[in-house]
């Protein structure tokens, strides 16, 4: 409708219509979901770490200086 | 031809209001609906002409 | 608050008059060889002419796939081009929240054009993150054209690459600076459920 390619396959190839399969199309974006939130738990988690061995060195150095 | 009521002559697009994107939207809902509504017509009449 | 409708008087220096965002015109958010391609391309000139916010439902409502450009000769997807005419018309806020909640209920690649103008257009990172996470719970299927070809993704899929892939204050940044709350999961109560079911999908489930 657009405009023609020859060269590209036809976009009817990928099926966009929802609800085909309602299950499976929840179950695959609980899956996604999952995987974001475990995602997002890891930074604050590296972060946390971080900042743990911040506060261990400067405590050294304190000890240290003693 | 609405595009020639929106630009005027001074080439400049008039906004338009949030009201005016609700209906709008709410014209293209109905719209679709009814289009949807006239394939399934047309798919069970066409299935009706293949069985007879 | 009227725009121009001809881009390459919008782009002009010495006549841009209109909003800021990120303190200038807002269509330099797009590259100038990009924007070039738009402008140039037979969408843009026949479908977009004049649109405004209202009138830009009926292209956006038409839309079948998101995308950049395509193609050996780069060209723009009518998605790239709407979403340089959004950035034209700089609707209020009220009417992107409305193409995002009501509107992008109906229409799910409309949702995705609002979304992808919040992630350039919204100046606070706060805002970006509370207006696009709850889309996160929308996992309707979006065809997506790319150099190559055609693909598969979904909803909550391209809201959250809008979210990682970007120059946005981490939110973890803001989290602490107590800026805002961090996320709730559309899984709720599932959640610690799904968790308990140790790892099986955890690490190789990438599609």
């Amino acid at each position: 409708k657009f405009w023609d390619d020859e060269d590209i396959a036809p976009e009817d190839e990928v099926d966009d219509t929802d609800n085909l399969d309602d299950e499976a199309e929840r179950a695959a974006w609980k899956l996604r979901e999952l995987k974001r939130v475990r995602r997002d738990r890891l930074a604050i988690e590296e972060k946390e770490k971080e900042r743990e061995e911040i506060e261990r060195r400067r405590n050294m150095t304190a000890e240290e200086r003693e | 031809k609405q595009h020639l009521v929106n630009t005027g002559e001074t080439g400049e697009v008039r906004r338009s209001t949030l009201e005016e994107v609700e209906e709008r939207f709410e014209w293209l809902k109905r719209k679709r609906q009814d289009e949807k509504a006239r394939e399934v017509v047309d798919l069970g009449s066409r299935i009706e002409v293949a069985r007879e | 608050m009227a725009h121009q409708a001809d881009a390459r008087r919008h782009l002009d220096e010495r006549g841009y008059t209109g909003p800021l965002i990120h303190n200038d015109n807002p269509l330099k958010l797009f590259e100038k060889a990009v924007r070039d391609r738009v402008v140039d391309s037979y969408y843009w000139k026949e479908q977009c002419f004049g649109l405004n916010a209202a009138t830009l439902l009926d292209r956006a409502v038409e839309l079948t796939c998101i995308g950049g450009t395509f193609g050996v000769g780069q060209r723009p997807t009518p998605f790239l081009c709407l979403a340089f005419k959004l950035l034209q018309i700089t609707p209020e806020r009220e009417i992107i929240e409305f193409y995002l909640g009501k509107a992008g209920e109906e229409f799910k690649y409309l949702r995705l054009l609002a979304a992808f103008y919040v992630r350039l257009t919204y100046e606070k990172g706060e805002d970006v993150y509370t207006t696009l996470e709850p889309l996160l719970a929308d996992f309707r299927k979006i065809r997506r054209r790319t150099r190559e070809g055609w693909s598969l993704t979904h909803v909550d899929e391209f809201v959250d690459d809008l979210l990682q892939k970007s120059r946005l204050n981490p939110r973890t940044f803001l989290e602490d600076e107590g800026i805002i709350e961090p996320r709730e999961s559309a899984l709720g109560e599932e959640l610690e459920e799904l968790d308990g079911e140790g790892s099986e999908g955890g690490g190789n489930a990438e599609s």
